[in-house]
This record gives C-alpha cells, sequence and structure tokens, in this order.
C-alpha cells in the first residue's frame, strides 16, 4: 500500500529535502502535497485527503502549534495522523505539542531513517 | 555557561547538523586557510535568554550543500534556492545550539534573513576560540552566537 503525505513547512527547501528523503527511505509513498503554513495545509485538506500529515512549528500565519489545535477540533481532519518535525528539542515543547493530537514528533536533524520509523509507526506499518 | 562550554555546544550542534542533514563531515586544521565571497544568513531568537546566531558559509561551499540538501546539481540551482539552504542550516543549527544550551526553556526562532557579508563573523569574533580556520576542498562555515544579556556566547568556524 502506497501513501498520501502532506508536508507543511515555509521552508521550500526543507518541504524538497522530507520529500526527497521520505522517497529516498524506501517509504511506499504515492502522493506528496505540500504547504506553505497551517492555513495552507487546511485550505488543501478541504479538498483532499491525506495519510499523514508532517509539520513544522515556526511558520508565519498559522504555525503548527494552531494548525494542530484546529486539527484536533474537526471530527474529520483529526482522525489523520500529524507527525511534528522541528528543530525545538525542548521538553515542555514537545509535552505541550503531543497534548495537542501530534503522533510523533521529529527533532531536526535527524537521520533518514528516522523519518521513516515514524511514518510507519503512525501509520501502523507492519515492520519489513 | 561558560563560554568554552557553549562552544562545544555550538560545534556539536554544527557537526550533528552537517552530518545528519547535509551527509558532510567536519575536519579541522587544513593548512591552506582561503577566503573568498561568503553567503551570511543571521537570525534572532526570544527566550531566556534572548539572542542572535549569524552563520557565514563560503559561496561555492553553500551552493554544494544546496545541492546536497536538495538533491540537484550545483550548477542548476538559483541564488533563492542555495539562500534558502543556507537559511535553513542557520535554523537547524541555532535550534540545535538551543535546545542543548537550555534544554527546560522554550526559544522562539524568527526566520532567518540573508544579510550583507559586512555582517558576516570576523576572524578576531573567532580567534582564540576553538575555531579550525580553513576551506577545504567542500567549504569554510562560520557560526557565532550571542546573547543580548551576555549570558553566554560563542564564535567557531569549521571546515567541510
Amino acid at each position: 500500500m502506497a501513501y498520501r503525505v502532506l508536508i507543511v513547512d515555509d521552508s521550500p527547501a526543507m518541504r524538497s529535502f522530507v520529500r526527497r528523503v521520505i522517497t529516498l527511505s524506501g517509504f511506499e509513498l504515492s502522493t506528496c502535497l505540500e504547504a506553505g503554513n497551517g492555513q495552507e495545509a487546511l485550505d488543501l485538506l478541504e479538498r483532499e485527503w491525506v495519510d499523514a500529515i508532517l509539520t513544522d512549528i515556526n511558520m508565519p500565519g498559522l504555525d503548527g502549534e494552531e494548525f494542530l489545535r484546529r486539527l484536533s477540533v474537526d471530527e474529520l481532519l483529526r482522525s489523520i495522523p500529524a507527525i511534528v518535525i522541528s528543530t525545538d528539542a525542548t521538553q515542555n515543547r514537545i509535552e505541550r505539542l503531543m497534548s495537542l493530537g501530534a503522533r510523533g514528533y521529529i527533532t531536526k536533524p535527524f537521520l533518514p531513517e528516522a523519518l521513516r520509523s515514524a511514518l510507519e509507526a503512525t501509520l501502523g506499518v507492519p515492520c519489513a | 555557561m561558560p563560554d568554552t562550554a557553549v562552544q562545544l555546544t555550538l560545534q556539536q550542534s554544527v557537526e550533528d547538523v552537517l552530518e545528519k542533514m547535509f551527509f558532510l563531515q567536519c575536519v579541522s586544521d587544513p593548512e591552506d586557510a582561503t577566503s573568498g565571497p561568503e553567503i551570511v544568513a543571521h537570525l534572532t531568537f526570544e527566550g531566556r535568554p534572548s539572542g542572535s546566531l549569524t552563520l557565514s558559509i563560503t559561496a561555492r561551499a553553500a551552493r554544494n550543500v544546496a545541492a546536497d540538501f536538495l538533491g540537484a546539481e550545483p550548477s542548476d540551482l538559483s541564488h533563492q534556492q542555495v539562500a534558502d539552504v543556507v537559511c535553513e542550516l542557520a535554523n537547524m543549527i541555532c535550534g540545535s545550539a538551543l535546545s542543548r544550551i537550555e534544554s527546560s526553556t522554550t526559544f522562539r526562532l524568527a526566520a532567518p534573513q540573508i544579510v550583507h557579508p559586512a555582517h558576516g563573523i570576523s576572524d578576531r569574533e573567532v580567534s582564540g576560540s576553538e575555531s579550525h580556520p580553513a576551506d577545504s576542498a567542500g567549504g569554510r562555515i562560520s557560526v557565532s552566537i550571542q546573547t543580548e544579556t551576555s549570558a553566554w556566547s560563542a564564535a567557531a568556524r569549521y571546515a567541510f
């Protein structure tokens, strides 16, 4: 089974890197959608369904924290697992975002395997 | 926090980011220290304490690391793409260093900006530190972190 993933990050370079790493890691990816902040992601999710979301925190406009909050109160969207990718490794930040519904938290810098593992664990993909 | 400890933390962050995200390894003390045009990124952060980080990287090296990061040929990249990667590099090093220095404090990082090379890091700033002024086949990178309260600060230079 191949999955549809949405990458939310204000840095085009980071979105490109994450997409490339997912592909190179061997993760079964069918479609990779991108958004520059939380609002763009919500607009996109009105017309597209994805299996998982990878989101940054610090973004202009609707940031990652508010984006997770909006997802958590939407009956349909809250079922989509969201994984945070951030440079912020402070414990209180991680706990706060997990309490908002994040299913995983990856700290930058990260190894490609960490991204694949987080996606597969979140999606319940059986180990190869 | 003593400056030497901050310096060590900064070094660990630079090495960690370059190795994991750019698949590059720092080298130390190459003899032929050369300079060239540099790209400088600057970002501020708010927290306890607040401050800023400045990153300078030789232009040739910036194009090479951007190509590695994006999986493209160096000659195919636009100036904007190279600038985006340099900003992301500064962002990751800053976040990594802050998380190591003050693990219980939440910092808010502003978006990195490319600034004029005149705002780069001088040799004076990195002198006396455990820096490695050099320019290898890969390039040279200098990083400086400063806080407004002088709680801690450090500057260092690396080759890769």
